[in-house]
């Protein structure tokens, strides 16, 4: 009984394996794709079986009263059936599919994919109904514009790349009787950071310097100058106040922050499991980030000068999160 | 709710409309009570559409249902039949439009609106009604288009006119799949159309019947003639022998009234050119069918009753056409059996004295038989009997004495009663025949398009040796009626179609309305014997006539062969290459070299600028270095010039023939 079970599980775990594999031949992941014939797929829906059952009941009603008429309105609604089949798949042919961009996120939180759904040819397409398995879903038209911005959400996994799976275009516009669908891998990946762990105090700081942990844990406001805004400055550092008053975007400068670099070391929690490690270091950096304190990493494999701003911290949770990671791309 | 199960509001829209597009040709058949409902769901909707009220619950449904149920039984007496079940439908069609709430709601409305729309057609086959039933078609499409149009809030012509374009792609194919169908017999008993949708001529005639049928303009039947068109005071259509008279009305004799030996029509002996003619009835809801004297039916299905009419095994439902042959000169039933002359003579006991007396009299007067016959239509002549649509209603006993002695007004059905009666108490076998007399002869197209009001009854007599001869006492007294017609018959009285001063027919005088209902009745005529009468004998003759020889191969081969014919340029319209942006040539060439360099390993990443991508193939390959930053440099000045700058088209010449030059090889020099 139990060993049927599995065989039969064998079975549908190798049928899917294959399944996938020819799905991948078929439609080879890439970061643009273009719908056309090898990539659409098209079968009756739901309510196409139900109106073909409502077809067979007309036939009945005409083979039974001998109407003529009866005969030619059940004609005309399944040769409607017909060229639906064309006008369905018109809908999703020329379509080209572009990966924008995927946010990255901790684990457990929805990460947001953006998407382009451009038209080839000027022609209306209606309710394509877009969504990754397990994400949030959108319905758009391509009426007037000729791309359309998509934002779907996914709960993301473990620690790497993560990726949300092959997205489904799918539509029955214009009858309903039809579904026409195609699944298309964006080659689309969202970076998941390592889940930060809070631990009391960073252990092996207080050696390395004499005020100890307070470095860690006065605040840095010593108010120093302005500097002009550089990219990758944190927002908590701008000059509101001189933005309004129609000044040039400025950043603000803080004594501390040159003194207080904190080196966040990967043998600060040495006898820890790795991904906990990861954890706690991704914590604290998060933790400084938020102090607006300068702080660097070094990690096996990995050392990053210490700095501050939003692209500093990027780079550090980036690291974070792809320590030991394999490649995507093989 | 999920968005694939959203309704949007211009499906709700076209949703409503196409309910009471579809209601409107029921309207005649149904209790008033049911438009009431449609009012009553479409406002309950619009109010959920918009807010102020909400769906009803379980037990308010519950309620409706129920008491639509009871309605209709009340209303119809009955839930069995054709059109208890189409108000039922129809009703629940309003109903379910009160719960529209998911799109899966309205796949069902939508399904049983085009469901509705075949029902119709059990009724009538109509032209018109056809066309207007295209529209719905149409309609209803269009509401099922809308309903996959997520967000469009505009009202906008081209979801109509997207569901017109499908349905006319799908005609040419419906038109094969219409003419290719095999056309098979029922496959199971349906609920048929209750009895008072009975139309035409009834299987009983009392005084009054038939002047009571003539007030009617529709169409009894149309009749077509392989040759000339006889004189139109030859055209007795004969449906119904009443050879009973039984309580002042007269009747068929039913199939148990006749002996096993007398079922059987008496051989007829034929002789000269027979008339040819084809029928299209309207729909009745009897059995018998119209024909000239002594007519042999052309296919199994008919049969000839022994005192020669028609009549059809099945119920005429629907347009009924038949191919008739008619000798009216042949004698008919040239020996009299005994059963046969006393049904013929029987007369019910003490009834009309006064005219038994008159038939006495005038018999004692008369030679022979057929002196007798012209004594009476003599009588009918002289005496001032006035030919009336109106004649006064008469007593259940004695109807005849008051008829011939004091009211002395009467229409078809008086004469040919009492001519038949004074027949019978004259020793005479004779009985009534009733069906319809003349017609109007369409000069588009040649036909004879009998109406109701040339419905007419007259009588019978068998003579020896000239067998069933046909006498009309209404001829007697109002020549005008066999000669001209009923409207010249009552010209005087102004009593032609008085209660349906709408009729066409009324105006006939005006030159261009006759004309267009001539054309229309000619064209209503193709119709009914080119499509609605369309059958398997026809099938096989049309198939027989295209293809030669049938076989399951042409047939395989003219169903693919067509619709590829027609699938084709569709998929071409649809799929032909419309670009939105046409690429420039500029663009052209560097996707080009990008793409050579993509081949040998070095692909550009998804938004890298060209100078990035220069850039870093550069520092990997530095043979190719100067010339692709020269080449990038010079397309993004070419590319992204301030559009006001008109290109120097020597400058696109120049990257063009750099780009054709540029050959990179894989192998490292």
């Amino acid at each position: 009984m139990l060993s049927q079970e599995l065989g039969g599980q064998g079975i549908r775990q190798r049928l899917r394996a294959r399944f996938r594999a020819w799905v991948n031949r078929r439609i080879p992941p890439a970061r643009a794709v273009t719908l056309n014939q090898r990539r659409i797929f098209i079968f009756p829906s739901r309510a196409g079986f139900f109106f073909g059952l409502s077809l067979l009941l007309m036939l009945a009603t005409a083979i039974n009263y001998q109407n003529n008429m009866s005969y030619a309105l059940t004609f005309l609604l399944f040769t409607l059936f017909i060229i639906a089949t064309l006008h369905t798949y018109a809908n999703l042919s020329g379509l080209t599919i572009r990966a924008l961009r995927a946010q990255s996120a901790f684990p457990g939180q929805q990460a947001e994919f953006d998407l382009q759904v451009e038209r080839g040819k000027r022609r209306a397409h209606f309710a394509l109904h877009l969504m990754w398995p397990e994400s949030s879903e959108d319905l758009v038209n391509l009426v007037t514009a000729d791309s359309v911005r998509v934002q779907l959400h996914t709960a993301v996994g473990k620690r790497g790349w993560f990726s949300p799976g092959r997205l489904l275009l799918e539509s029955t516009y214009p009858l309903g009787l039809l579904r026409c669908w195609t699944w298309i891998d964006l080659d689309l990946y969202a970076l998941v950071y390592p889940q930060p762990l809070a631990c009391a105090e960073l252990p092996g700081l207080a050696s390395d310097r004499p005020d100890g942990a307070a470095v860690a844990v006065s605040g840095s406001d010593d108010f120093y100058g302005f500097r002009d805004y550089r990219r990758g400055d944190s927002l908590r550092q701008l000059h509101w106040k001189g933005l309004a008053k129609g000044q040039a975007l400025q950043s603000k400068q803080y004594a501390a922050y040159a003194d207080r670099s904190v080196w966040l070391d990967w043998d600060m929690f040495s006898g820890l499991p790795t991904e906990m490690r990861l954890s706690y270091l991704c914590y604290w950096a998060l933790e400084f980030d938020r102090r607006n304190e300068e702080y660097g990493l070094r990690i096996p494999g990995e050392l990053i000068q210490p700095g501050i701003g939003e692209k500093h911290r990027s780079e550090i949770l980036k690291a974070l999160a792809l320590y030991q990671v394999p490649e995507r791309h093989a | 709710m999920k968005l694939l199960q959203q309704v949007p509001r211009n499906a709700l829209a076209w949703i409503i409309i196409s309910l009471f597009t579809l209601l409107a040709p029921h309207v005649g058949r149904i209790p008033l009570w049911i438009l009431l409902i449609y009012l009553f769901a479409a406002v309950w909707r619009i109010q959920v559409y918009r807010g102020h009220w909400s769906f009803p619950g379980r037990w308010v449904k519950v309620v409706m249902t129920v008491s639509g149920f009871a309605g209709i039984y009340f209303s119809f007496g009955s839930l069995i039949g054709l059109e208890p079940t189409v108000a039922l439908l129809l009703t629940a069609f309003a109903l379910k439009l009160i719960e529209l709430v998911s799109r899966k709601d309205a796949y069902v409305l939508i399904f049983l609106g085009y469901f509705v729309c075949i029902t119709e057609f059990l009724f009538t086959q109509d032209l018109l009604i056809v066309l207007y039933s295209l529209l719905n078609v149409i309609i209803v499409t269009t509401a099922l288009v809308a309903l996959h149009q997520p967000g469009e809030h505009q009202f906008n012509r081209s979801t109509i006119r997207l569901a017109g374009t499908m349905i006319v792609q799908a005609m040419p194919l419906m038109l094969v799949l219409f003419f290719l169908f095999p056309r098979i017999g029922p496959l199971w008993t349906v609920p048929v159309k209750s009895h008072t949708a009975k139309t035409g001529m009834s299987d009983s005639m009392k005084p009054g019947d038939i002047s009571n049928l003539s007030q009617s303009a529709d169409v009894a039947f149309r009749a077509q003639f392989a040759g000339a068109i006889p004189d139109k005071s030859q055209l007795y259509w004969r449906g119904l022998v009443f050879s009973k008279l039984e309580e002042g009305a007269w009747s068929s004799l039913g199939y148990w009234d006749v002996p096993l030996a007398e079922r059987r029509q008496q051989a007829v002996e034929t002789s000269g050119a027979s008339l040819d003619y084809s029928v299209i009835m309207e729909p009745t809801q009897q059995n018998w069918l119209f024909s000239l004297r002594y007519a042999t039916p052309d296919r199994p299905g008919i049969l000839a009753a022994p005192d020669f009419r028609l009549y059809s095994l099945a119920i005429v439902e629907a347009e009924f056409q038949y191919a008739v042959s008619s000798w009216p000169e042949a004698v008919l039933e040239a020996e009299l059996s005994e059963w046969r002359r006393k049904v013929e003579l029987r007369l019910p006991r003490g009834d009309n004295p006064r005219l038994h007396e008159l038939a006495a009299s005038l018999r004692d007067k008369s030679d022979s038989d057929q002196d007798y016959i012209d004594a009476v239509l003599t009588h009918f002549n002289t005496q001032p009997f006035v030919y009336t649509l109106k004649p006064p209603l008469l007593p259940d006993d004695d109807a005849m004495d008051v008829f011939m002695f004091d009211t002395r007004r009467g229409f078809c059905e008086h004469y040919a009663y009492a001519f038949t009666v004074m027949m019978r108490a004259a020793g005479i076998p004779a009985r009534v025949v009733a069906g319809y007399q003349g017609g109007e002869i369409n000069p588009v197209n040649k036909t004879v398009i009998v109406h109701q009001f040339d419905a007419h009854a007259w009588a019978e007599v068998w003579l020896p040796g000239e067998g069933w001869v046909r006498v009309d006492p209404t001829a007697a007294v109002s020549p005008q009626r066999i000669e001209l017609g009923l409207e010249q018959a009552v010209a005087a009285e102004g009593t032609f179609l008085v209660d349906s001063p709408l009729s066409p027919l009324r105006y006939r005088s005006v030159a261009w309305i006759n004309q267009l209902r001539l054309r229309y009745d000619a064209l209503t005529y193709r119709w009914q014997s080119w499509v609605v009468g369309f059958d398997g004998t026809m099938q096989f003759e049309l198939l027989r006539d295209v293809f030669g020889e049938i076989s399951a191969g042409r047939f395989a081969a003219t169903l693919i062969g067509t619709w590829a014919l027609v699938l084709l340029p569709v998929a071409i319209s649809l799929l032909r290459k419309r670009d939105t942006k046409r690429q420039r040539p500029v663009d052209k060439l560097y996707l080009q070299l990008c793409e050579r360099l993509g081949k040998l390993g070095y692909p550009r990443l998804a938004g890298e600028s060209a100078a990035h991508y220069a850039e870093r193939i550069a520092q990997q390959r530095p043979e190719w270095g100067d010339e692709l930053r020269r080449l990038s440099t010079a397309y993004t000045s070419l590319a992204y010039a301030p559009p006001a700058a008109t290109p120097d088209p020597m400058q696109e010449k120049v990257f063009s023939r750099a780009v054709q030059k540029f050959r990179p090889r894989k192998s490292r020099a």
